[in-house]
């Protein structure tokens, strides 16, 4: 099975776009990804594109072919993907196992999603499902979550603050990152209040944006000085048994620890972490799954600056889904774009120094309690 | 907590609750339950997920304690009020942990481990835009 690099990256910074479509969005990222990697649209083998919400928002439908056509990708697989917060991660799940499978030689992942749009709301995991019915919205089950963390190990709104606060230090050095301004621990606990005790500074804002990844075997991306070695991408749904722990998250330590055995890897081997902050309380979470600290200390973790730019494991150096906005299918390939810029030594004032190894975690949509998706990449130099 | 128009409103889904009226017993969450495995399911779905053989039909009962909750204080959904609470409750006969609405009128009292009782209700409306009876949580202790 041939090894693979990652020898393109490409994004767009996450905002407002209002004058660009998905595929105008995607094409961009997909053509930086082609420029950075330096190869003509040709070479590529395979292609995926990730989008979630633009067959609801405005009628579109396998959106890839039309990304990749404007792209100059044709006569290829392609194949559209669709897997919640995650839709991203996937697809760069599926171009490595593209690429490992010596299916292709390159393979490239992509992700656009436009939400931007009068009467968004709030998200949920499908209109059609029970607990979307009985009232369940996406901020509501993390701060299910949050309140039993709490209530368990005496986690404080000050330490789920300090995530906040955190992340949008880093993204002040992150051009790609939609909110930039420093705030405080007061001004994320007096925000409008979501869904207790998450308020508006806990939640990620919604954005504009694409993203994009070129992927080849590592035969191929010798010669490539900037190429980064994928050591693992684990893709996993949830058990969905009953009843789940919204603490002690067996689906996400699974994935981890999955992802830490193919990879060969420690947790305290890791140089950078990009994890799914989509909510503070959710970083805290993602801090324990990933044997970053002890379950119950992920608050700690945050409030003490251990995974703060400069402390032991700087986690979301770009600022996070809570500083960039989670455009949904583009938040997957944005982690990795951060990482691999990490860890190519190319991060400017946010870089964490001699990062050789970086962690990419994602995770998507409630179903009974659980993850309906969660994907963790393992990156090294 | 029989309120007009009860009976004659739709359930948000069939199935999930005994119906109305409830003057002789009050209402009861239903659900499936695998012989086999002895595993109780909410909603009641066609197979066990464990072994695939056929689920019967089970009362889950009405009483169960609060594993977590939360008040929705934004813009709500579906016509709920605003605010109104979430949480997953540890019912009682059968140990399954559920999602569900809580008591509007209870955000107040709402506090982990508080034992709850079920009621059925017009609570906001369908994605039709037609109101509609929810199952919700409310405390079994008085204000
Ligand atoms: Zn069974």
């Amino acid at each position: 099975m041939p090894d693979v690099a990652v020898i393109g990256i490409g994004m767009l910074p996450f905002g407002r776009h209002p004058e660009r479509t998905v595929v105008d969005m995607g094409t961009e990222a997909t053509l930086l990804a082609l420029q950075d990697a330096g190869l003509p649209p040709a070479r590529v083998g395979a292609g995926f594109f990730a989008n979630a919400l633009a067959g609801r928002l405005f009628g579109d439908m396998t959106i890839g072919q039309n990304v990749f056509g404007e792209a100059g990708i044709n006569r290829i697989p392609v194949i559209n993907v669709e897997n919640a917060c995650t839709s991203g991660s996937t697809a760069f799940y599926l171009a490595y196992n593209a690429v490992a499978a010596g299916q292709v030689e390159v393979a490239l992942a992509a992700g656009a999603e436009k939400m931007c749009v009068p009467g968004f709301g709030l998200i949920n995991s499908g209109e059609n499902e029970l607990e979307t019915k009985l009232g369940l919205v996406t901020p509501a089950s993390f701060a299910l979550r949050a309140m039993r963390h709490m209530a368990e190990f005496g986690t404080t709104p000050a330490q789920l603050a300090a995530v906040s606060v955190k992340n949008r230090r880093h993204a002040r050095h992150n051009p790609m990152a939609q909110f930039r301004e420093p705030v405080t621990v007061e001004d994320v606990l007096t925000a409008p209040m979501i869904a207790d005790p998450l308020t508006r500074l806990m939640c990620c804002p919604i954005a504009d944006g694409a993203a994009a990844a070129i992927l080849c075997s590592t035969a191929s991306a010798r010669r490539m000085q900037r190429a980064v070695q994928v050591k693992a991408a684990v893709l996993c749904s949830g058990s969905y048994e009953n009843p789940q722990d919204l603490v002690r998250w067996e689906t996400d330590y699974r994935v981890c620890r999955l992802a830490y055995e193919k990879a060969g890897v420690d947790p305290a081997d890791l140089d950078l972490v990009e994890c799914h902050d989509a909510f503070s309380i959710a970083e805290i979470l993602h801090y324990e799954a990933l044997g970053l600290c002890l379950p119950g200390e992920g608050g700690r973790l945050a409030a003490e600056g251990e995974t703060a730019l400069g402390g032991r494991i700087p986690v979301n150096t770009s600022g996070g889904l809570l500083s960039r906005g989670h455009p949904v299918a583009a938040t997957g390939l944005a982690q990795v774009c951060e990482v691999i810029t990490q860890l190519r030594g190319e991060a400017g004032q946010r870089q964490v120094a001699k990062a050789k190894i970086g962690l990419a975690h994602c995770a998507g949509g409630d179903k009974d309690g659980d993850t309906k998706s969660s994907t963790v990449l393992i990156f090294a130099v | 907590m029989v309120k007009e128009g009860t009976n004659r409103l739709s359930p948000v889904e069939e199935g999930l609750f005994t119906p109305p009226p409830y003057t002789e017993s009050p209402p009861k969450l239903l659900g499936g339950y695998c012989r086999k495995c002895r595993q109780h399911y909410f909603p009641r779905p066609r197979h066990c997920r464990r072994c695939l053989d056929p689920v019967e039909g089970a009362s889950l009962g009405s009483e169960g304690k609060l594993y977590s909750f939360t008040v929705i204080r934004t813009r709500p959904p579906l016509g709920l009020p605003q605010p109104y609470g979430v949480g997953y409750v540890d019912l009682e006969e059968c140990g399954l942990r559920i999602f569900g609405l809580l008591d509007p009128g209870a955000v107040d009292r709402l506090r982990i481990g508080l034992p709850v009782r079920l009621a059925v209700a017009p609570l906001g409306h369908d994605a039709r835009g037609e109101r509609c009876l929810r199952p919700y949580f409310t405390p079994m202790e008085a204000d």
